[in-house]
């Protein structure tokens, strides 16, 4: 399934940048995951525990960066096993300064298999866009300037 | 198809209930009909490491009429909400939503508190209680509070309920004189939820104008919600074919519908503007004390 869409964040690219190659800013922003350990450059193993309401699962897998061109794109990749199944995103973000924040755009694909996919996608797509809102709320967050 | 293991807890009363859920908190799963949480369990899509079950909780079953509202316990199941003389005459969308509801299996194990508190964006209540602005109940060890429909429905699969409270009771308003209400709903025909579900509720003052209405959607989008836009094209007028069609059209207005291998977006948002019509169609010639 094919997702795409753009969110904007309040910061310059620089910023926005510097974040998304913090791994835990990343682990913060990421939903469901619980810790990202470095295996190799730009490479981390996640532990993550998924929950939509009644829904929810442990998985574990790996997070890349790869095809970084900074601060303008990179391209960001998740694979995650678990009891119920596996999931797969591949994305694109490309960063675009807009005035003084951030307009990031994003592109990709998840694929999603076992009985994760026993929901038929009827669930699958919207659980996706529902963490994607979040992922970018959650950095969004973490570029205000703190209070005092 | 077998689920992962789980201590269970049959207690008898809504008292040893709640101590339960405060107990165990975030782990803890509550069962009613387990017409929902059943089927996630074995497919393991949810691992509770407990599962109370409400099942004995007897008050919770209750239809009762106080105080000018008609209350539907949290356990009533499906099949009794359609088949309450109480209900069809207090508060008929309800029995004719709980009609529309799946197939006689799911009619006679699910329950209205169930299913409200799973959310599926695809359940048929919600349209129904977002249009009658009912009320629902939630208790807690320390307290109970009452939330309106329109604030229940949060996200998907997310209702407004805390950790440590239990859905009680539904309070719903009683039908007044030259009022009507119909649900009108396009089937998924293997699982019977709803594609598009529209749950019209309106009364008409003695010029035939539209004094009050509520329309309650469900299926097109990640929650269900109220379709103010199309409420308000409505509101105060004298209804014709043309104004009711035209504010149909509104009813996914500034929504983005779900998609799925059953039906794209496009095509929800169409039926959506089609079920729309007829929903308020039917309540429009019940309203008037036709026959429909």
């Amino acid at each position: 399934m094919k997702l795409e869409g753009r969110y904007t964040l309040p910061a310059a690219p620089a910023a926005v940048w510097e974040r998304l190659n913090d791994p835990a800013i990343l682990a913060k922003s990421l939903p469901g995951v619980e810790s990202l350990e470095p295996d190799g450059p730009d490479r981390y193993r996640a532990r993550i525990q998924y929950r939509v309401g009644a829904i929810s699962g442990n998985f574990v897998g790996t997070v890349e960066l790869s095809e970084k061109k900074p601060p303008h794109s990179m391209r960001l990749k998740t694979s995650a096993r678990g009891a119920p199944g596996f999931f797969n995103g591949d994305g694109r973000l490309a960063l675009a300064a807009k005035g003084a924040e951030t307009e990031v755009r994003y592109a990709g694909e998840i694929q999603v298999g076992g009985m994760l996919a026993a929901l038929g996608q009827r669930m699958v797509e919207s659980a996706a866009r529902k963490s994607i809102e979040e992922f970018f709320q959650v950095l969004a967050a973490s570029l205000k300037p703190s209070p005092g | 198809m077998i689920p992962a293991a789980f201590e269970y807890f049959a207690p008898k009363s809504l008292d040893e209930a709640l101590r339960l859920v405060d107990r165990h908190g975030g782990e803890a799963k509550l069962l009613a009909g387990g017409h929902s949480l059943l089927p996630l369990m074995k497919l393991r899509l949810a691992a509770p490491r407990y599962v109370i079950d409400l099942g004995r909780v007897r008050a919770l079953r209750s239809i009762r009429e106080e105080g000018g509202r008609l209350v539907v316990g949290a356990l009533a199941t499906h099949a009794d909400i359609e088949s309450s003389d109480l209900v069809r005459l207090k508060c008929p969308l309800l029995a004719e939503t709980a009609s529309e509801i799946g197939d006689v299996q799911v009619r006679n194990r699910g329950t209205i508190g169930g299913s409200l508190a799973h959310a599926d964006p695809a359940a048929d209540y919600p349209a129904a209680v977002l249009a009658l602005d009912a009320e629902i109940v939630a208790a807690s060890n320390s307290a109970t509070r009452t939330i309106p429909a329109a604030e229940f429905f949060v996200d998907l699969l997310t209702t407004a309920l805390r950790p440590g409270e239990i859905l009680t009771e539904i309070r719903l308003p009683v039908a007044g004189r030259q009022a009507g209400a119909a649900y009108r709903k396009l089937h998924q025909p293997a699982s019977g939820f709803a594609l598009v579900g529209i749950a019209a509720r309106l009364s008409l003052d003695s010029a035939g104008r539209i004094v009050s209405i509520g329309l309650g959607v469900t299926g097109v989008a990640v929650r269900a919600y109220r379709a103010t836009a199309a409420e308000q094209a409505l509101a105060s007028k004298k209804p014709n074919p043309k104004l009711v069609a035209d504010a149909a059209a509104k009813v996914a207005e500034g929504v983005e519908p779900l998609a799925d291998i059953h039906a794209s977006a496009a095509y929800r948002r169409a039926s959506a503007a089609v079920y729309a019509r007829r929903a308020i169609e039917a309540a429009l010639l019940r309203a008037a004390g036709k026959k429909t």
